[in-house]
């Protein structure tokens, strides 16, 4: 046992800070710094797809150099970018795509010119996603699926290009059984796209509706009616990234520096011995999970569907970044319920009610915590249900 | 032993049950957020019209005599259609100083208007760095001639957009965190020298920010005793805990009770959400929350409206617990409603968004737990 950076990964942290400070954003315009930042990091290294395969062109780095690379983005910060084409597609089609497929998609995917979207979950399928209902008919020449349905919540509909989407093309056998994998674009007629506004008052997520949609059968990825199979790889992906451990890190640096700038008696709110103590608890969790992780990461080799193990981390990953935001809502005291308008208080507390309710969908999307539970129960735990 | 409510109080709090359901749908109740100035005119005008209003004051100020049980049967109504009207502003917070403080002048100039809604009070106590303290006062006034001058800041002040006037809490000796020290006076809303910054607040209620630059203050706009306004202040405040720790209560009934509705009607792997174990003992856990509550609102209020010894600690012991349980109600009725939980479209979200600011109001959870273990 060692956790010891070796001298190569401290090269290689110091490379990575270097890195990110001087491809830093200074001002200006966002848009074009952000596609330089990514053409940089791919220069430097295929640092613009740390976590693709270096068949499909990643840099193929180990696992000490992804948990520096994490550690070191979350404090610097990076570019926005949608992990729908990159984390969840990405491998998919590097997995099951045809060869075709992949280099028709994934050039597009790293270039951060094509916003893809994630069509999973239905007003009937949520937590139970193989129940889902859009239906997929290949059309009498086999050349197309005609696609009719309702999908819900799906992310950022609104500006995607793309939609990577379970279909149903047959209800013989169980239900995981007929559920097939397409790819099609967003703008075209017989999609369309209402949003849904979430309580922190924002526009992310939407329900989109097809009408006789056409795609074309080269838009299937893998087989027919293996579209499940793929997924659930995928889904264990969307559940690491959730975690965003490295991400609490820093967050828990913030709120204790918001916590410290707030004036309680001769001291700061980080002098009440209530507040402190719940700081504390989260940062001990924190420190237990960061290494929960680090664990995961050194199994885990690249490449390769992380296992049940990353259930772990999206509960207690998301049950962190909950309380960060809990916690940060209260050191802004009565301010955080502003929305806007008060010059009072202090400046992080404008937010602060908005920003705690947007947490509570991370124990939601991506698996909820009591079906990630139940993953545990029977994969982790071995406990089979026994039908009487 | 008699936790019943009285005949009188049992119409009372039937006609606003009536009232809320018949005019706070979600719809309509999303539609009076968004519209200037963020409450009804013409539902105040109809909790005038009603004597809601003129509830908790005694008849001589033209009032129906009523005491904290009577707010509380009316605010926990209120918390069910999460009521936007000014009613703990004016009525409860503003209209409750001067019940106590206020001098014949003062009573006979407000009072009237207040119940008949054509005058609004708020009050103006809290500050950028008095954090939960009541007694927490820096506003100081500067003597002069016949009274004081007021410059520096109040905030989160309730419903200040549409006060006709303020009472507000400021210096006059002592240092900052002193009890005594602590002066009352009304200032009208177009005193010079005041701006008033209104804004919304999470919940959808509506708040605001004072500025006083050189504010005058004269003898005759003083409320009470000079240097004696504490008491005065943190018995409104108190009663402004019972009611919206009555809201709460309300509140959290409508989660928990939809949350247990929606689970028996939700389908999830053939079997409605009900049928999950760890879903049924939650929901029992919120059942419990909310009963633990209403017990304490009770003894709480029963405590205060007697003038009982223990009245004080109650009313901490009550805001503790209602925000503790108002975080456990309302995070695991989001949860339980999954997506449809954390969109604007279900009311859970909205009642959970009340629930926070009623939270960090008058000193949060932490806060009442300290002074109650004091
Ligand atoms: C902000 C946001 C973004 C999203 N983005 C996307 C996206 O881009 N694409 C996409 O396809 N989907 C997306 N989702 C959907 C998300 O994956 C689902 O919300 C999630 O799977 C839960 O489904 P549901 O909302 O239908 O809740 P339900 O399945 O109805 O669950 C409700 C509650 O019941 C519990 N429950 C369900 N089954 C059981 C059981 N067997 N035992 C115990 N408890 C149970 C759940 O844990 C939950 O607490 C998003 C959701 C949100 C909120």
């Amino acid at each position: 046992m060692d956790i010891e950076l070796s001298k190569e990964d401290l090269d290689f942290e110091a490379e990575v800070r270097g890195f990110l400070k001087e491809n830093a954003y200074t001002g200006g315009d966002a848009e074009a710094w952000r596609m330089n930042w990514f053409e940089k990091a791919r220069e430097k290294g295929n640092w613009d797809v740390p976590k693709w395969p270096v068949k499909f062109g990643g840099p193929g780095w180990t696992p000490n150099q992804h948990f520096v690379w994490q550690k070191e983005t979350a404090r610097a910060g990076t570019p926005w970018d949608m992990p729908f084409g990159l984390s969840m597609l990405g491998p998919v089609l590097m997995a099951h795509g045809s060869e075709e497929q992949q280099q028709r998609f994934l050039p597009d995917i790293r270039a951060r010119k094509v916003n893809w979207c994630q069509g999973y979950s239905e007003p009937g399928a949520g937590s139970d996603l193989a129940s889902l209902k859009t239906k997929a008919e290949l059309s009498e020449d086999g050349s197309h699926y005609v696609v009719n349905g309702t999908k819900i919540w799906t992310t950022m509909a609104h500006i995607a290009d793309w939609i990577f989407c379970l279909t149903r093309t047959s209800d013989a056998g169980i239900k995981q059984e007929g559920i097939t994998f397409l790819l099609f674009p967003m703008k075209q007629d017989g999609v369309e796209i209402k949003p849904i506004i979430t309580l922190g008052g924002s526009h992310t997520v939407n329900t989109v509706f097809f009408s006789d949609v056409k795609v074309p059968v080269e838009n299937r990825v893998g087989e027919e009616g293996k579209g499940w199979t793929y997924a659930k790889g995928l889904l264990e992906h969307e559940r690491t990234g959730i975690a965003g451990i490295s991400n609490s890190i820093v967050a828990l640096e913030g709120l204790k520096n918001k916590a410290r700038s707030v004036k309680r008696g001769n001291g700061s709110l980080m002098d009440v011995p209530s507040f402190r103590a719940k700081v504390a608890e989260l940062e001990v969790d924190l420190m237990a999970v960061e290494y929960t992780e680090l664990r995961s990461l050194a199994t885990a080799s690249a490449g390769t569907a992380p296992g049940p193990e990353s259930s772990i981390l999206k509960l207690k990953g998301t049950d962190i970044q909950q309380r960060i935001q809990k916690l940060t809502m209260e050191a802004g005291g009565q301010f955080s319920a502003a929305w806007g308008g008060t010059n009072a208080g202090p400046d992080f507390a404008r937010a602060g009610m908005g920003g705690y309710m947007s947490s509570r969908v991370y124990t939601i999307y991506g698996g909820a915590s009591e079906v990630q539970k139940d993953i545990v129960t029977k994969k982790v735990l071995g406990i089979k249900s026994s039908k009487k | 032993m008699n936790f019943d409510l009285s005949e009188e109080q049992q119409l009372v709090s039937d006609s606003i049950e009536r009232f809320v359901q018949e005019n706070y749908h979600l719809d309509s109740r999303i539609a009076i957020v968004k519209k200037s100035p963020g409450y009804s005119e013409e539902y105040w005008k109809t909790m005038s019209e009603l004597g809601w209003l003129g509830l908790p004051f005694s008849e001589d100020d033209g009032g129906f005599g009523g005491d904290q049980i009577d707010t509380m049967v009316l605010m926990e109504q209120f918390g069910k259609g999460l009521v936007l009207e000014p009613y703990l502003a004016s009525i409860i917070l503003g209209g409750g100083a001067i019940k106590r403080a206020g001098n014949d002048e003062q009573r006979q100039a407000w009072l009237e208007g207040v119940i008949d809604g054509s005058k609004q009070l708020a009050l103006a106590y809290a500050e950028p760095e008095s954090g939960d303290e009541p007694h927490n006062v820096a506003l100081a006034g500067s003597k002069t001639s016949d009274g004081y001058t007021l410059t520096g800041t109040k905030c989160m002040v309730l419903h200040g957009g549409t006060a006709t006037a303020f009472v507000v809490s400021f210096r006059t000796s002592g240092g900052t965190v002193d009890q005594s020290g602590i002066t009352l006076a009304l200032i009208p809303a177009d005193r010079e020298g005041l701006s008033i910054q209104a804004f919304p607040t999470v919940d959808g209620l509506q708040s605001s920010e004072l500025t006083f630059d050189k504010v005058a203050v004269t003898a005759a706009d003083i409320i009470g005793d000079v240097d004696g306004g504490f008491e005065t202040l943190n018995a409104t405040i108190n009663d402004g805990i019972l009611a919206v720790a009555a809201e709460a209560v309300g509140a959290m009934e409508v989660l928990y009770k939809d949350t247990v509705a929606y689970t028996q009607d939700r389908e999830q792997f053939d079997h409605p959400l009900s049928d999950f174990q760890v879903l049924q003992h939650r929901m029992v856990e919120m059942f419990m929350e909310y009963e633990q509550c209403k017990s304490l609102l009770f003894r709480a209020t029963m405590e205060v409206a007697s003038n009982g010894e223990d009245a004080q600690r109650c009313v901490h012991a009550l805001k503790h617990l209602i925000g503790k349980a108002s975080f456990f109600v309302g995070e695991n009725a989001v949860q339980t409603h999954g997506g449809m939980g954390v969109t604007e479209e279900l009311r859970v979200g909205h009642y959970f968004k009340r629930l926070l600011v009623i939270e960090a109001q008058f000193g949060n959870t932490d806060y009442h737990l300290d002074q109650f273990a004091a």
